[in-house]
């Protein structure tokens, strides 16, 4: 059974290599594209000629998860990336609870236990609804209160859709966290020892490393993106929940497929959540409809901790988390 | 002259409060400060360790100190208006307890927005908001309304001190350093009371008096403005503005009542803070807590009525584990005063004072009802959160740091008082408008 | 020589035999520590007669996969008896080590038509050795357009090169029509070939290209055992023009770094208000204290 597993995991991570090949040839031949730029600078003219790239001689492993584009500057980070408008969506469906989302995105972001980007609520929107586990990151919106609130301009929306937070900035008079009325934001409640593990620059690209005493939230990740990586969350999920892509290229991808966006939503009715606040979220959700497994799957190998925080919820309630 | 005469008189007995500091009054100091010690090293503290020592966490991000900034605002706002109107309207009564009410206008005014800053994460980048200030914050728009209303509050009250300040300064019986003598010739500006300079100071106190009233009611309309623009349920109520104005004042007219208890006790004011005055200020918290309830209701009821699923979820804990601080600061906080001083037997000076504390303290929980069960039910239930997250409750620190908050309070009206005489002295030496001389001091008759 | 059986010697090959296997116990220790790289290896074919090679140097530990950076990759192609290097490249970051191999500069083959490639490293410091190959006989995709009574058909070619070096289509062979996108292609259709090596493909009209509409549609064979991955595209102005969506950013929203112009005048007619009220009683404060000075001189 669990040789099976690792099979499995060996053939799709093949095929999934297979695949990031044809990406990268695709973005050779295609030229512009972000992944070519990458891949250009190793390759030669010609099959005769070797590459011209000393070697230091000196083998270092890199982190596949953690590689990311050289950070930009504060300044520079309030530009969006040209000619793109980020979007997300979620197919709760598919979505069990792994959690995975949730970890990369705190290790990615050098974040403590108690500070999570993304949060998966278990919801029940009446006694007799069914319930169903909802990944929730920053929603991006695109009438943002944080951002009109905000009495510094330490958070700001850019071109690109994307919505950060300059912890250079932020005074953490905390407004934006009232304001934000999905509970998006978290705090930096003390110095917690995770911010020293990054010693990179600031930059709010990566929101990291933290600061004290100032907000931080999911940043979509645009230091990843701009290398045309997935976020973390998208990556990481071993159900492929979340999508991401370009609104403008009506795309959306989450790593093993690619689908049209409009497509996408119309044929699964997406929606976006609480649609009535007028905040115009960046992020879609697809009803769980035709789920592919047990709800209550969720909370399977959850550590003790993890599982009672499900406690209040009317499932948890009911069957005595 | 009959006036100055009686100037002289009323200065010669209160001078002893201003020349000397009585053992009580110094271990009274003494325990402020030492109450203020800890209140700083609370603050130490959290300044070193982080806002992890408070109760407040990602979803309760604001709690005691925003309730107390609330509340503090609120007594100011309510000495402004108290202190104005009854200025403008020239009330007869007001005479003795005006000053007391300027007093309470300026120093909760500030201690107050000291609340905030304690909430705001990086007192380091303070300056950030006049550097980087944005007009669309409400932030932006209260850190501009309370600093021009503290100048408000401050030109008043000094209009208001000229004239006893250049009477200390003219009593040459007053035993006080050479230096204190010093500022008060200083102070005074040389006003000596001629026709010009009388013409001019009421004209200046007159506008004074009605600026402070349009500031404290705009002041405390952006605060309500800072919960209301958000979308929590609880907050965004377009009734928030005038609620929070009564709740100030109401609240104001209590901690008004408290302090002329307590001055007329320390000072021996019996003679001038009389029956009258209390049910004068009663029957204004009365006609307040009348307004109070019924905005209260109209809130709670077009919530509760409409029953939102986020509105219900909120009334469901208001009426569940708040239950009895709800029904203390909404009901016995409205009910008490109305049956204190509605019913003419009950209304005795310790009976209105106690009323009045009811108010104080109902009128502190109403605005803890305000600030944290909203932000414990807010659109997404709080899930997936660490349990020491789902719910607030304030720690030693910020227990502490009201307390110091509190005991800065009574120093400074203290201190004040030992300044400038906590009765309006010049006033009081006016000829009563209606010219019944014997009326201001008759503590039989009757209001009205 | 053959018989000496001195004590000297017999303590000597004990020594020697204990040191020996006291070498053993630390080269096993050195094996231990020693580690086992993979390589990932992917063949492209991009039709333009050039091949890309892709190897991926990683090694995997504590659940996670690293990627080995600056290690030096050697690329061989064999084709019957013929064994030749191709090229090598040095991994980046993401341990990738690509190279293009251009098909005209007589890659060897075998019977068949078809190369064998295999990426190589060599062992280095405590990295062992790791080769992966691959087997792929060229072809070629090409893409063209055509529009037919207002129908827009995407066409396929599938060629390849026999033993004998003629050009024969490849018939019967699923092809996937995709355009490129920010992160992964999008597929917007799949059709089988014909026997003759062509296929036709109806443009389904809703697909966004770049600000003037241009489109680039890649066809591609994927991971066929013969072929490999075999791509070839073609760009065409048949796209709807990218519509960006905040083009322009709104300037006086509330979330804009300027306010709306309501507030502004709003404020500042407020705050004047104010103050000259201010102003005005602080005048009457400084002619007081003037009114006074005649009085003291």
């Amino acid at each position: 059974m669990k040789e099976e597993n690792q099979k499995e995991n060996r053939k799709s991570s093949r095929r999934q290599f297979l695949k990031k090949g044809l990406i990268a040839g695709a973005g050779v031949v295609a030229g512009g594209s972000l992944i070519g730029a990458i891949v250009n600078k190793n390759k030669p003219d010609s099959g005769e000629k070797v590459t011209a790239l000393t070697t230091t001689g000196e083998l270092i492993e890199v982190d596949k998860a953690q590689i990311r584009s050289p950070r930009v500057s504060i300044s520079e980070s309030h530009n969006g990336i040209p000619g793109r408008k980020f979007v997300m969506v979620i197919d709760l469906a598919k979505c069990k609870n792994a959690r995975k989302c949730v970890d990369s995105c705190q290790k990615g972001h050098h974040l403590p236990k108690d500070q999570e980007f993304m949060k998966v609520y278990f919801l029940q929107d009446s006694d007799k609804s069914a319930p169903y586990w909802f990944p929730k990151p920053c929603f991006h919106c695109d009438n943002p209160l944080c951002v009109s609130v905000c009495p510094v301009g330490a958070t700001f929306k850019r071109s690109d859709g994307i919505v950060l937070i300059d912890t250079e900035r932020c005074i953490g008079c905390k407004f934006c966290m009232t304001g934000c009325p999905y509970s998006t934001r978290v705090f930096a409640w003390k110095e917690y020892p995770e911010f020293k593990e990054d010693k990179e620059q600031y930059s709010p690209e990566a929101s990291s490393p933290g600061k004290e005493g100032t907000v931080a939230k999911c940043d979509f990740c645009p230091d990843l993106v701009r290398i045309g990586k997935l976020p973390y969350c998208a990556q990481n999920c071993p159900m492929g929940v979340i999508y991401f892509g370009d609104i403008d290229e009506d795309t959306v991808t989450n790593g093993n497929e690619t689908l049209k966006f409009s497509e996408l939503i119309r044929d699964r009715a997406g929606y976006r959540y609480l649609e009535v606040l007028g905040t115009r979220p960046s992020v879609y959700y697809l009803p769980p409809v035709e789920r592919q497994f047990p709800v209550d799957s969720g909370f399977n190998g959850l550590e003790e901790s993890i599982k009672a925080r499900y406690k209040n919820t009317p499932y948890g309630k009911n069957h005595k988390l | 002259m009959e006036q100055s005469a009686s100037k002289e008189a009323l200065l010669q007995k209160f001078a002893p409060q201003i020349e000397k500091t009585s053992f009580l009054a110094s271990i009274w100091i003494i325990f402020l400060l030492c109450i203020i010690g800890v209140g700083v090293y609370a603050f130490i503290c959290q300044v070193t360790q982080g806002h992890i020592v408070t109760g407040m966490r990602d979803n309760v991000v604001w709690g005691i100190y925003i309730v107390n900034f609330i509340f503090f605002m609120g007594m100011s706002y309510a000495g402004a208006i108290i202190s104005g109107a009854l200025h403008l309207f020239r009330t007869e009564w007001r005479k003795p307890i005006i000053r007391m009410a300027e007093y309470l206008a300026i120093i909760s005014l500030l201690i107050g927005p000291g609340y905030i800053l304690l909430c705001i994460g990086r007192l380091d980048r303070l300056y950030y908001l006049a550097l980087f200030g944005r007009i669309q914050s409400p932030i932006t728009w209260d850190v501009i309304a309370i600093s021009t209303d503290i100048f408000g509050c401050l030109i008043f009250l000094y209009l208001s001190i000229l004239r006893d300040i250049a009477n200390l300064r003219d009593f040459k019986e007053l035993k006080v350093p050479q230096w204190r003598k010093k500022l008060y010739s200083f102070l005074s500006l040389g006003y000596t009371g001629t026709p010009e300079q009388e013409k001019r100071l009421r004209r200046a106190t007159d506008i004074m008096a009605a600026m402070v009233i349009a500031i404290a009611i705009i002041v405390y309309s952006v605060l309500a403005w800072i919960f209301s623009v958000t979308l929590q349920p609880g907050w965004h109520s377009t009734i928030f503005g005038p609620y929070f104005v009564i709740a100030a004042v109401y609240s104001g007219t209590g901690v008004l009542i408290l302090t002329m208890y307590v001055f007329r006790k320390a000072y021996h004011l019996e003679h001038f803070v009389t029956r009258k005055h209390f049910v004068a200020m009663g029957v204004v918290m009365v006609v307040l807590a009348a307004l109070f309830g019924y905005f209260t209701f109209s809130d709670y009821l077009t919530k509760w009525y409409g029953s939102e699923k986020n509105d219900e979820s909120l009334i469901k804990i208001l009426f569940s584990q708040y239950y009895w601080s709800f029904i203390f600061s909404n009901y016995i906080g409205v009910l008490v005063p109305l049956l204190v001083v509605g019913i003419p037997k009950l209304r005795t000076i310790p009976n209105i004072t106690f009323s009045a504390l009811i108010v104080v303290v109902a009128l502190w929980f109403n605005r803890y009802l305000i600030v944290i069960p909203t932000l414990e039910s807010p659109y997404l239930p709080i899930q997936d959160s660490r349990p020491e997250y789902l719910l607030y409750s304030g720690t030693w620190v910020e227990y502490a740091l009201m307390a110091a908050g509190v005991a800065l309070f009574c120093l400074l009206f203290t201190l004040a008082s030992k300044f400038v005489p906590v009765i309006n002295v010049s006033e009081m030496s006016d000829a009563p408008r209606d010219q019944r001389e014997e009326g201001l001091f008759n503590t039989e008759e009757s209001l009205l | 020589m053959k018989t000496i059986k001195s004590p000297i010697f017999i303590i000597l090959l004990t020594v020697l035999l204990t040191n020996i296997t006291i070498l053993d116990a630390q080269e096993k220790k050195d094996t231990v520590t020693s580690i086992v790289p993979t390589i990932s290896f992917s063949y492209l074919n991009l039709s333009n007669d050039s091949i890309v090679l892709t190897a991926n140097l990683f090694v995997k530990k504590d659940q996670g996969v690293f990627a080995i950076q600056n290690a030096v990759i050697e690329f061989i192609a064999k084709g019957g008896n013929e064994s030749k290097k191709i090229g090598q490249a040095i991994t980046d970051d993401e341990g990738n080590a690509i190279i293009k191999v251009y098909a005209k500069t007589g890659l060897p083959l075998d019977k068949e038509g078809k190369s064998i490639f295999t990426a190589k490293f060599s062992t280095k410091g405590k990295y062992l050795s790791a080769s992966e190959s691959i087997s792929a006989k060229q072809a070629k995709l090409s893409v063209n357009f055509s529009k037919v009574d207002s129908v827009r058909y995407i066409l396929v070619t599938a060629t390849q090169v026999d033993s004998k070096g003629m050009i024969k289509p490849i018939g019967k062979i699923p092809v996937t029509i995709n355009v490129p996108r920010l992160f992964t292609p999008l597929k917007i259709g799949e059709i089988t070939l014909e026997e003759d090596g062509t296929g036709k493909f109806e443009y389904p009209g809703n697909i966004v290209g770049d600000s003037v509409g241009n489109i680039i549609v890649i066809a591609k064979i994927e991971e066929n055992d013969l072929f490999g991955n075999v791509q070839g595209q073609s760009s065409i102005s048949w796209g709807i023009p990218k519509q960006y969506y905040l083009a322009e950013m709104p300037t006086r929203e509330l979330w804009t770094p300027i306010a709306p112009l309501w507030m502004i005048v709003t404020l500042i007619t407020m705050l004047t208000g104010v103050w000259a009220h201010y102003i005005y009683a602080i005048i009457q404060l400084v002619f007081i204290k003037r009114s006074s000075r005649p009085k003291k001189l």
